[in-house]
């Protein structure tokens, strides 16, 4: 099995590693217990540990749904290349414009490391101002990703649907009002850079 | 109950395996991505999921429900979305506290314009990405064109929250 040779990748685990528990982490374990010992002092043991055991309840439900998400978001990675999604954005002009830049920075797999050096090339491939923010808008406020990871564990899917239902217009008319802006857009140089996903 | 976020992920997940086996995906880069995921995200969300537990214990929740629950009604609204701007950091950090928000008694329109507001305003992303990538004027076009967006948004929200109480955010 060749293509699962990175198992084996002493340098990519070490990466995992640190990846998993580098000074984030240890901010984040620090900041858990740091509160919880505040929470103890100043509410007592016992809600304390009421709010732990509500807390790991939480975590027990959240997990397999993190776990389920992340699995969606790495297929939609592997299987759509993000290429094939700048080449749609930016050939149709008027409201199909809008429209197809929306489903596409909504689609637009990975976090904003991929979606920005994704606007910069549809900017320098000549995309008009209207694709390019609803594009934007769209990966930020309708991004798949964003939803199945964050919304649906944290909130709640009948809360991630209402948040997404409410958000659909919002690309399509950012676009509209931004062609109607009368400011200069003047783009930087871009130099294609390979795009790395962050963990969002 | 077997909760509905859980059947649309796996139905998700099922059609999305379906389509790749149909295609012959090769199945390596699909774990690898799935473990360098998991490794970034899960120890660090867990730790916040438990910090925000008890942050929502430390806070007046009377005071966060005055501001963001039904009682605040429109007023709701501009104070999300403050909140929302000054969240300087990525979703592990900003949604820890839209479920602290939840706990505390939010409502559902004020918890989508936080999140909105959020999402589109990021100082660490327009930093990191945006002015390096694009430049001060693309983000001057994109900060007017999206500047009522939380609002329209957390609107809408309330307008659906008149007719029904559907998109509650589920309060664990």
């Amino acid at each position: 099995m060749g293509s699962f040779a990175f198992l084996t990748d002493r340098v990519w685990l070490r990466a995992l590693a640190r990846d998993a528990f580098g000074k984030d982490f240890w901010g984040f374990l620090a900041a858990a217990i740091g509160f919880g010992v505040l929470c103890w002092w100043w509410k007592g043991a016992e809600v304390t540990l009421e709010a732990l055991r509500s807390d790991v309840e939480m975590v027990l439900k959240v997990l397999p749904r993190i776990v389920l998400a992340l699995s969606i978001a790495a297929l939609i990675w592997v299987m759509l290349p993000r290429d094939r999604i700048s080449g749609l954005v930016g050939q149709e002009a008027g409201l199909a414009g809008l429209i197809i830049a929306t489903m596409a920075g909504a689609l637009t797999p990975g976090g904003p490391s991929s979606a920005y050096a994704l606007l910069a090339v549809l900017g320098t491939s000549g995309a008009d101002r209207g694709a390019m923010i609803a594009y934007i808008t769209a990966w930020a406020t309708l991004g798949l990703q964003r939803v199945l990871v964050w919304d649906v564990p944290f909130m709640g899917a009948e809360f991630a649907m209402l948040r997404v239902l409410v958000s659909l217009p919002l690309p399509i008319l950012a676009g509209l009002i931004a062609r109607r802006l009368p400011f200069e857009m003047i783009l930087r140089d871009f130099v294609p850079m390979t795009a790395k996903g962050r963990g969002e | 109950m077997m909760s509905i976020g859980i059947v649309i992920l796996t139905v998700c997940l099922l059609v999305l395996v379906f389509l790749a086996l149909r295609r012959r995906e090769d199945p390596g880069p699909v774990v690898r991505r799935m473990l360098e995921q998991f490794s970034k995200l899960i120890p660090r969300m867990l730790c916040a999921l438990v910090a925000a537990g008890f942050i929502a214990q430390l806070i007046p929740q009377q005071a966060i429900a005055a501001l963001l629950g039904e009682e605040a009604g429109i007023v709701a609204l501009p104070i999300a979305a403050l909140s929302g701007l000054i969240v300087p950091a990525g979703p592990v950090i900003a949604f820890a506290i839209a479920a602290v928000f939840a706990k505390s008694g939010a409502s559902a329109a004020a918890l989508v314009t936080f999140i909105t507001s959020w999402t589109l305003f990021a100082t660490h992303r327009i930093l990191i990405y945006e002015l390096p990538l694009l430049g001060p004027s693309f983000l001057r076009i994109r900060a007017v064109s999206v500047l009522v967006m939380p609002f329209a948004a957390g609107a809408l929200a309330m307008l659906i929250g008149l007719m029904t109480s559907y998109g509650t955010p589920i309060i664990h």
